[in-house]
């Protein structure tokens, strides 16, 4: 632990750290470009430079080079120091056009801070600047070369962080550049991370473009709810409209960088057909009287029918707060438990998941460290995608990554891919839970297992299952030892599945709810933020049970199939809308604060021109009000967050950290269960000869949220089927072909892809939202299928 | 002495107005006569255009930064060309205390104070001007100001065309 004096203040840094962080802990503010907190230094852009007085090192240096030792003086501000890095900032923008005003990054630019910082006001040189032409880098980066500093942090971010290829630095001396060898769009579906990196604005978010400056925009600590990792985002909205997301810091789980999903999914909140008013049978009317309306008639069916006759729907969308709320008014009402989750076999694994003791999950810092990942059945970029960035990490820290998956799973990383069935997958388990040998093909796994400091266990609920999920955490909880622990990441389907399933507990699943709505004894359901007749794999039978409902209320914030059915429909917030909780796949309890307040967006009540010339009262479109805040007030509750919380935290004692939770800091994980469900599965019979179609989630056009975001829209795959090679060649399929699949009583023609690295006799479709695959389900065991050809392109 | 000092003070302001009385009146009778003003009068603001006759503004945001009422609001926009321009820019001058910040602030000199100050109106909308409202034909006092031939961005001029810039380079030479 070296002490050092920096400005005549001491101060001692851990070994290792360099003086520039060395300063940053005593609140100096050092200017600099090339370092970053994710990155490292490379003493490339020389604007940090310190007057090293005494020590081991002596003389101008670059403090980020520079590792704090004992016995070093340091002054930042001695005037050499001053006119240094004065004249290199004078020199850096030797070229940098004079176009601020119409720039993105204006405002939020750290080369006009420092420029600012410096003093440098006037050009003195009078020679020409350079120049260059742009490129076309796709629908989410606008790229203006003539403002680049030559810092090399987007080629350090894009290649050696995100693992990106098509993405560099070209040219030479005075021609350096920055960007692809061609124009395209950048492959890496965490190129958007480009934007916060970039210290100047050669690198802008496009979507974003020309929309807003940083001052005005309307900020808060955030949480993602594109996937389950809960990734810390600062999204931001202006004129009532959410316009940007960009990362948020938390070393436990994103660290400082998001996934293109998270950064450019948020437009779903500005969706112009989104519920904005409480309807009843298509009628408005304002929240007393809807109020009102739900409760007589609920009160009314509970007379007729007993409470029995009411059901309650929560989700994994919703926040811990509303979700409990839900039940609170169950527990009011006198109905059964609320099931939590539209699709019972994934809300069955989600259980199965929150049974692990919480210190046998890991947190994405602890992926980034691990030096053995074994991926089993979870495809990271799909259900995860920033723990695709955190194994590529632990790659470059030397780890080792091996899948075991039937899909041909890619990843930013080298990785040994082993091609499975479904099936055997938890049998794979099975046998690593009982310590038994694995089969010879999977040798090199055991060998890597035994070898491994510290391995993590990566599974994805869709593809394991319960049964699967249970046996994952079965097989660590055997290899974890005090001297070699070993964790798991088990990736949920949704933001909150975690605490959704924990509120869940052994409460009923929606396959008995169906059961119920069959036998006609449920006369009444109220759906809260959940999709039912999108989600629910038996689409046909909800419908039918849903026809037999004498009263249907939903609330939701998304224009949902289930809301347009509603009979009463009551408008919530989105995430960014409103504060509560959320709770990741590894138990993390992440708060959320409220960004801004709902209405109808100003572009829309504008129609693109100047804001309506009138006087108005009232907001436009501000009608949502939070889930948890209208149940609250159905329950009788004070309308308090905190309240809530210590009401909740003292009701469910895992959830202990709750009320002391803030949207700052790195979220607290909810404490162990009693574990004790990890029990080994039976083993499963292999399945037969035929084809075996298995639905997966995507990046794009999966999620439900982010497939209704208008910036994704350019990068949402169209439906395909990919098939193994061999079973292709051997059904006389070429790619490109179109190809009919039969299958789960649907005929459907697609055009085929092939891939040489997924299991044999599997038939592959992506999951995608508002497409005809959208009546495919993840998360269920593979469906018999038959693929013809139809023709050829 | 002070009985001295209230005498004084009783007689001299009618003596001061005793002699005003035979002098020319400085006032004026308002608004049927009006004062010609000095010609850098500032009062309301006006948006100017360049010398190709194009909207100065660039809906930079940096007036409404500056200005301590907040009175401006705007839209940026991207033309066809990649020109930014303000989609709508509204001033409410209800609210405008005519302080000339924002013309300080203004990047391209689109801003400029006019000596128009007959603002005075009952309806309160009337006094929200939109960018249609306050857009003049000429180029203020610096006439020959062009924003984008000096920016290096290619809207007005071919990138690298303007005068002070190098044309773009050829990354691919291998020439030193």
């Amino acid at each position: 632990m070296p002490t050092l004096i920096i400005d005549n203040q001491s101060v001692t840094v851990p070994e290792g750290t360099n003086v520039l962080e060395a300063a940053q802990q005593l609140g100096i503010v050092v200017p600099h470009f090339c370092y970053h907190e994710a990155l490292g230094a490379v003493g490339a852009c020389r604007v940090c430079a310190m007057l090293f007085i005494d020590g081991p090192v002596k003389g101008m240096q670059m403090s980020c080079m520079v590792e704090a030792k004992d016995g070093m003086v340091v002054s930042t501000e001695a005037p050499e120091a001053v006119a240094y890095r004065s004249q290199v900032i004078e020199w850096l923008m030797l070229n940098h056009p004079h176009d601020c005003p119409v720039c993105d990054e204006g405002g939020e630019c750290q080369l006009q801070d420092m420029t600012v910082a410096s003093g440098h006001s006037v050009r003195r040189y009078s020679g020409k600047k350079r120049t260059y032409q742009n490129q076309d880098l796709g629908p989410f980066i606008a790229h203006e070369m003539n403002r680049c500093i030559q810092c090399y942090r987007c080629v350090r971010t894009y290649q050696d962080y995100c693992g990106g290829t098509d993405y560099g630095v070209l040219g030479a001396n005075q021609r350096l550049y920055f960007g692809r060898f061609r124009d395209g769009p950048l492959e890496s579906p965490f190129a958007g991370n480009l934007v916060d990196i970039c210290p100047t604005g050669v690198l802008t978010n496009k979507p974003y473009r020309f929309t807003s400056r940083f001052w005005d925009l309307q900020e808060a600590l955030s949480v993602c709810p594109h996937c389950s990792l809960g990734c810390a985002v600062i999204p931001g909205a202006r004129f009532r409209e959410l316009q940007r997301v960009r990362a948020g810091v938390n070393p436990e789980v994103n660290g400082w960088f998001i996934c293109d999903r998270g950064r450019f999914g948020y437009d779903y909140v500005n969706h112009p057909d989104r519920p904005r008013t409480p309807l009843l049978h298509g009628e408005e009317l304002p929240w007393s009287e809807a109020l009102e309306a739900l409760q007589q008639r609920l009160s009314e069916l509970i007379d007729r029918h007993g409470s029995d006759s009411i059901a309650l729907l929560g989700s994994g969308r919703a926040s811990l707060e509303s979700n409990y709320l839900l039940r609170r008014l169950g527990e009011q009402l006198g109905t059964a438990a609320p099931v939590y989750g539209s699709h019972a076999a994934r809300d069955r694994a989600a259980r199965a998941v929150t049974d692990l003791a919480a210190k046998l999950s890991a947190s994405l810092a602890e992926v980034r460290s691990s030096d053995l990942l074994l991926v089993m059945g979870a495809d990271p970029l799909a259900e995860g995608p920033m723990l695709a960035l955190a194994i590529r990490q632990a790659v470059r820290n030397g780890g080792r990554v091996m899948l075991c998956d039937p899909r041909p799973v890619e990843l930013p990383c080298s990785a040994e891919h082993l091609p499975c069935q479904p099936q055997e997958l938890p049998q794979l388990l099975r046998i690593l839970a009982a310590g038994e040998n694995l089969p010879a093909n999977l040798q090199p796994l055991a060998d890597a297992l035994q070898q491994a400091k510290r391995p993590v266990l990566i599974g994805g609920s869709d593809l394991l299952g319960a049964e699967g999920s249970a046996a994952l955490l079965a097989a660590a909880q055997k290899l974890n030892s005090a001297e070699r622990p070993c964790r798991t990441m088990i990736l949920l389907p949704e933001t909150n599945s975690f605490g959704a399933a924990l509120l869940a507990g052994d409460g009923p699943d929606f396959d008995q709810l169906l059961n119920d709505m069959d036998s006609g004894r449920i006369k009444a359901l109220l759906c809260l933020e959940a999709d039912p007749l999108t989600d629910c794999p038996d689409r046909k039978r909800l419908l039918q049970g849903l026809e037999q409902l004498e009263f249907l209320a939903v609330l939701d914030h998304l224009p949902s199939l289930t809301a347009k059915k509603a009979d009463l429909l009551l408008p919530t917030t989105a995430v960014a809308e409103g504060a509560g909780t959320l709770v990741n796949n590894e138990g993390r309890m992440q708060a959320f604060a409220q960004v801004f307040s709902p209405g109808e967006p100003l572009r829309f009540t504008g129609q693109g021109g100047h804001p309506p010339r009138n006087f108005s009262s009232t907001t436009p479109g501000a009608l949502p009000c939070q889930a948890w805040a209208v149940l609250a007030e159905l329950c009788g509750l004070p309308v308090n967050l905190a309240e809530i919380r210590r009401e909740l935290a003292a009701k469910e004692p895992r959830l202990a950290g709750l009320p002391e939770l803030s949207a700052e800091g790195p979220g607290q994980r909810v404490l162990p269960g009693n574990g004790a469900s990890s029990s080994v599965p039976p083993a499963v019979a292999t399945a037969d000869e035929s084809l075996q179609l298995l639905v997966c989630e995507t990046l794009y056009g999966s999620e439900p949220l982010s497939a209704l975001s208008a910036p994704l829209d350019p990068v949402c795959p169209h439906p395909y089927v990919l098939l193994q090679e061999l079973d292709a060649a051997r059904l006389g399929i070429a790619a490109d072909d179109l190809v009919q699949l039969t299958a789960g009583g649907q005929q459907l023609a697609l055009p085929a892809r092939l891939s040489s690295r997924m299991a044999e006799g599997l038939v592959i479709v992506p999951r995608l939202r508002g497409t005809e695959l959208e009546s495919f389900y993840p998360g269920q065991p593979p469906l018999p299928c038959r693929v013809e050809k139809v023709s050829t392109p | 002495m002070n009985l001295w000092r209230d005498i004084k003070g009783t007689f001299q302001p009618f003596w001061i107005t005793l002699r005003y009385l035979f002098k020319r009146p400085v006032t004026i009778s308002y608004p049927e006569q009006k004062r010609t003003l000095p010609p850098r009068y500032r009062a309301r603001m006006i948006l100017t255009r360049d010398p190709d006759g194009e909207e100065r503004c660039v809906a930079c945001h940096l007036c409404s930064a500056a200005c301590p009422v907040d009175c401006i609001s705007m839209q940026a926009a991207e033309r066809a060309d990649g020109r930014r321009h303000a989609a709508w820019f509204r001033i409410n001058f209800a609210r405008c205390i005519y302080c000339g910040l924002c013309a300080e602030a203004c990047p391209t000199l689109a801003i400029q104070m006019s000596s128009e100050y007959e603002l005075g109106n009952r309806d309160l909308l009337k006094l929200v001007w939109e960018k249609e409202d306050l857009l003049v034909d000429h180029g203020g006092k610096d006439p020959d100001y062009h924003f984008y031939r000096h920016t290096g961005i290619g809207v007005v001029a071919p990138r690298g065309g303007n005068n002070d810039e190098l044309p773009p380079v050829d990354i691919k030479t291998n020439l030193p």
